[in-house]
C-alpha cells in the first residue's frame, strides 16, 4: 500500500543554502557562548531576580516540542492510526534532533559550562533537574531504539514505541515540574503546570511536524496526500482545546483562593499580561482554533500550515510567559507589608534580553535543524510518497 | 572499514544507551549524603540560629552590611540588578499604616528544609552537620535553580569576573564567575569559635540587634530568648523551618 522509504538527494542549491543558513545559526550560537563564557553572564539581560532568560525559553521550547514531535509515531504504534505509520521514522528522528538542540542551549548557558558533566557524577535525587537528566537521556535512548526497530526489528516496534510514548509523557511532566514544584515563587507551584506542559507539547509537536513534513515534501518534490495533513489538523484541534481547558481550569482554581488574588491579577493585568493574552491565548490558542474551525481556511492546506505556525509561536510564548512572568513577580517576604531595599525587594523584576542570548537560543534551533537536514539526507527517514490508504476518509472536517 | 547505515544506527543506539545508563550506575553506589563529606569543622549536635530584634535595628545603620562585605570580600559592582548581597537591609511598611516602618536585615535563613538544597542537581548546596546551608563552589554548575527555589532572595549569581581586593580576607575563597553564592553565617569564623562578622559589627555599633548562637543549647541566649519572647520567621507558611527569627514585626 505505502511507498518505500528513501533519503533525499540533498544536492540542490536550495539544500545547501538551507544548510549554510542553519550552519550560520550554529556558528552564531557558538560565538555567543564563547562571548558570554569570556565576559560572564553580565553581558546577558539576566539578573539576580530573573536568572533564566531567553536561552532557557528557546531550550525548554525545543525540549517540549521534542516530546511532542513523537506524536505521529505514537499515533500509529500505540493508537493504531495506521496512516501515520509512514511518518514514524521522521517523528522519532525529529524528537532526537530537537532534544539535542534544546539540551545544547541549556548546557551552554550554564554559569560553569566546564562543569557540565558534574550532574552525571554527583547526583541529588530530590532535584527535578537530576530526574530530568535521566528523563532526557532515557528518552533519547528510547527514540534511537524506536528508530532502530522501525528500520530493522519491526517485531519490537510496538514494545519500544509504547515505552517511548509513556516516557515522553513522564519527560514533559518532569519539564513542567521544574516550575510546578517551586513553592517559593507565587506564580510557580501549581500541580496543573506539568499537565499543561504535556498539552503544549502535543500541540506544538504536531504543528512543527506538519510544517516540516509539508515543506520537506514540497522542496523534495514528493507527493503528500492532503488528507494526511487534515488528519493531523484534527488531532491538533483536540490538543488545542485541551490546552485551553487546562489554562482555564488553572485560572479558575487559583482565583477561587483569596490568597492568590494579587498574583493572579498581576498575571492578567501586570507587565507580562500582554504576553499572556496576546501570546499564550491569542497566538497559541484562539487564532489557530479560529483558523482551523473556519470551513474555508480549516479545509485548506495553507490554512492548516498558517495555524501550525501560530501554534509553534504560541508554545514559545507559553514557555516565555511561564519563565519570565514567574520570575518577575515580586518576592512576597512579608505579606501585608510594603517592602523596599537596594536589592529591588518589593519590585517586579525587569528583563531585557541581549543579542547574545538570542544568538545562543537560535544556535540551538540551528543544531536541531542541521541534525534534521543531515538525517533525512543520509538515512531513509521519509517515505517516497506520503500516501493515505485507499478508501480512507477523514471522520470529520470543519 | 566501511559501515552501513544499519550498523551506524546500531552503534549510535548502543552509545546513547551507554550515556543514558552511565548515570544510573550511581543508583548502585552509596547514596549521596546531603551533608558534605568534608564538613569536618562542623560540630554535630549544634544548630546555629539567629534572632534579629528589629526594635533595635535603625534605618541609618549598615554596620552589618559593611562587615559582611569586608569579611567575605563581597564586591559591589555598581550594577544594582546584579550586585551580590549576602545580607541586605529592607524597610517594611504596614499596608494599613497601623504601625511605624520597620527596618531589618534579611539574609540566608539556613532553613531546616532548604528548597535550594532540594533542587540542586549536583548536591553542591548542602546542609552541614551543624545546620549551616553552604555551597560547594567547585561542584556548582551555575544552573541557578537554587535562586529560583529560594523564597528569600538570599542567593546571588556571580555575574562578573571579579579580582580579589588587595586587602582581601584570605580565609574566604576567591569567587568565580558563574557560580551561586550566599551568606555562610561566616562558617570560617564559627569554626574558629568566633561570631559571624555581622553579629560582631552590630554589637560594636552598640545596637545588639543580632543575637547568634546554638539553638540546641538550652543555656544559650538565643535559646532562652526564643522561649520567652514573641518572635516569628519569614514565610513560616512554606514549612521551611528557617533559623533566622525576627522580633518586633
Amino acid at each position: 500500500m505505502l511507498s518505500e522509504y528513501s533519503a533525499i538527494e540533498g544536492r540542490s542549491p536550495g539544500y545547501w543554502k538551507l544548510f549554510a543558513a542553519l550552519g550560520g545559526l550554529v556558528l552564531m550560537g557558538a560565538a555567543a557562548f564563547l562571548y558570554v563564557e569570556h565576559h560572564g553572564h553580565a553581558v546577558t539581560g539576566m539578573n539576580n531576580q530573573i536568572v533564566w532568560g531567553l536561552p532557557h525559553v528557546f531550550a525548554i521550547s525545543l525540549l517540549v516540542m521534542a516530546s511532542g514531535a513523537l506524536n505521529m509515531g505514537s499515533m500509529s504504534t500505540v493508537f493504531a492510526v495506521k496512516q501515520f505509520e509512514q511518518f514514524g521514522r521522521f517523528s522519532a528522528f525529529l524528537s532526537i534532533a530537537l532534544l539535542i538542540g534544546g539540551l545544547a542551549v541549556l548546557m551552554l548557558d550554564l554559569g560553569r559550562p566546564d562543569n557540565m558533566l558534574l550532574p552525571m557524577v554527583y547526583m541529588n535525587f530530590r532535584s527535578m533537574f537530576t530526574w530530568n537528566v535521566f528523563l532526557y537521556t532515557g528518552f533519547m535512548t528510547l527514540c534511537i531504539l524506536y528508530l532502530w526497530t522501525m528500520f530493522e526489528y519491526k517485531q519490537y516496534k510496538k514494545f519500544v514505541g509504547t515505552a517511548a510514548f509513556g516516557w515522553r509523557l513522564v519527560l514533559t511532566t518532569g519539564t513542567g515540574s521544574i516550575f510546578g514544584v517551586i513553592q517559593g515563587r507565587e506564580v510557580f507551584g501549581s500541580a496543573i503546570t506539568a499537565p499543561t506542559f504535556v498539552a503544549i507539547s502535543l500541540t506544538s509537536g504536531t504543528a512543527l511536524g506538519i510544517l516540516l513534513l509539508f515543506f520537506t515534501f514540497r522542496f523534495t518534490r514528493r507527493e503528500l496526500d492532503d488528507r494526511l495533513i487534515f488528519g493531523m489538523r484534527n488531532a491538533m484541534i483536540f490538543f488545542l482545546m485541551l490546552v485551553a481547558y487546562l489554562l482555564v481550569v488553572e485560572k479558575f482554581t487559583r482565583f477561587y483562593d483569596p490568597a492568590s488574588y494579587d498574583v493572579e491579577m498581576w498575571i492578567l493585568t501586570g507587565p507580562w499580561a500582554w504576553l499572556y493574552w496576546l501570546g499564550v491565548w491569542g497566538v497559541g490558542v484562539v487564532v489557530p482554533l479560529a483558523l482551523l474551525f473556519n470551513r474555508r481556511i480549516g479545509n485548506s492546506v495553507r490554512g492548516v500550515l498558517t495555524a501550525s505556525g501560530y501554534v509553534v509561536a504560541g508554545a514559545f510564548c507559553f514557555v516565555a510567559h511561564t519563565l519570565l512572568a514567574g520570575q518577575s513577580y515580586p518576592f512576597d517576604l512579608f505579606p501585608g507589608y510594603t517592602i523596599t531595599s537596594v536589592f529591588q525587594d518589593g519590585q517586579a523584576g525587569t528583563y531585557m534580553p541581549t543579542l547574545w542570548e538570542l544568538m545562543l537560543g537560535l544556535g540551538g534551533v540551528g543544531i536541531s535543524g542541521l541534525i534534521y537536514l543531515l538525517g533525512i539526507r543520509f538515512f531513509r527517514m521519509l517515505p517516497a510518497r506520503g500516501e493515505a490508504p485507499k478508501g480512507w476518509e477523514l471522520p470529520w472536517n470543519p | 572499514m566501511t559501515m552501513d547505515r544499519r550498523t551506524v544506527l546500531g552503534l549510535g543506539g548502543a552509545i546513547a544507551a551507554g550515556v543514558a545508563l552511565a548515570p544510573g550506575l550511581h543508583l548502585f553506589a552509596a547514596p549521596a549524603n546531603s551533608t558534605s563529606p568534608d564538613s569536618g569543622s562542623a560540630q554535630p549536635g549544634k544548630r546555629w540560629g539567629m534572632l534579629i530584634d528589629t526594635t533595635r535595628c535603625s534605618s541609618d545603620c549598615t554596620a552589618c552590611l559593611s562587615a559582611c562585605r569586608t569579611e567575605n570580600n563581597v564586591p559591589l559592582y555598581g550594577d544594582p540588578d546584579r550586585d551580590i548581597h549576602w545580607i541586605r537591609k529592607v524597610e517594611l511598611r504596614d499596608q494599613n499604616r497601623r504601625q511605624l516602618p520597620v527596618n531589618l536585615p534579611v539574609l540566608c535563613n539556613h532553613c531546616e528544609n532548604p528548597p535550594c538544597v532540594h533542587v540542586c542537581p549536583t548536591a553542591a548546596s548542602f546542609v552541614r552537620h551543624d545546620g549551616l546551608v553552604l555551597i560547594d563552589k567547585h561542584r556548582c554548575i551555575g544552573c541557578r535553580y537554587c535562586i529560583i527555589a529560594c523564597p528569600y532572595k538570599a542567593r546571588s549569581l556571580v555575574f562578573y569576573k571579579t579580582k580579589p581586593p588587595r586587602d582581601a580576607n584570605p580565609n574566604v575563597p576567591i569567587r568565580a564567575a558563574g557560580v551561586v553564592e550566599k551568606c555562610t553565617f561566616c562558617a570560617h569564623r564559627l569554626d574558629e569559635g568566633k561570631m559571624p562578622a555581622c553579629v560582631e559589627a552590630c554589637a560594636k555599633a552598640d545596637k545588639n540587634a543580632m543575637i547568634f548562637g546554638d539553638l540546641n543549647d538550652p543555656n544559650s541566649e538565643i535559646h532562652q530568648r526564643l522561649l520567652k519572647e514573641k518572635t516569628q520567621t519569614i514565610r513560616a507558611d512554606l514549612g521551611l523551618k528557617p533559623h533566622v527569627h525576627y522580633k518586633g514585626i
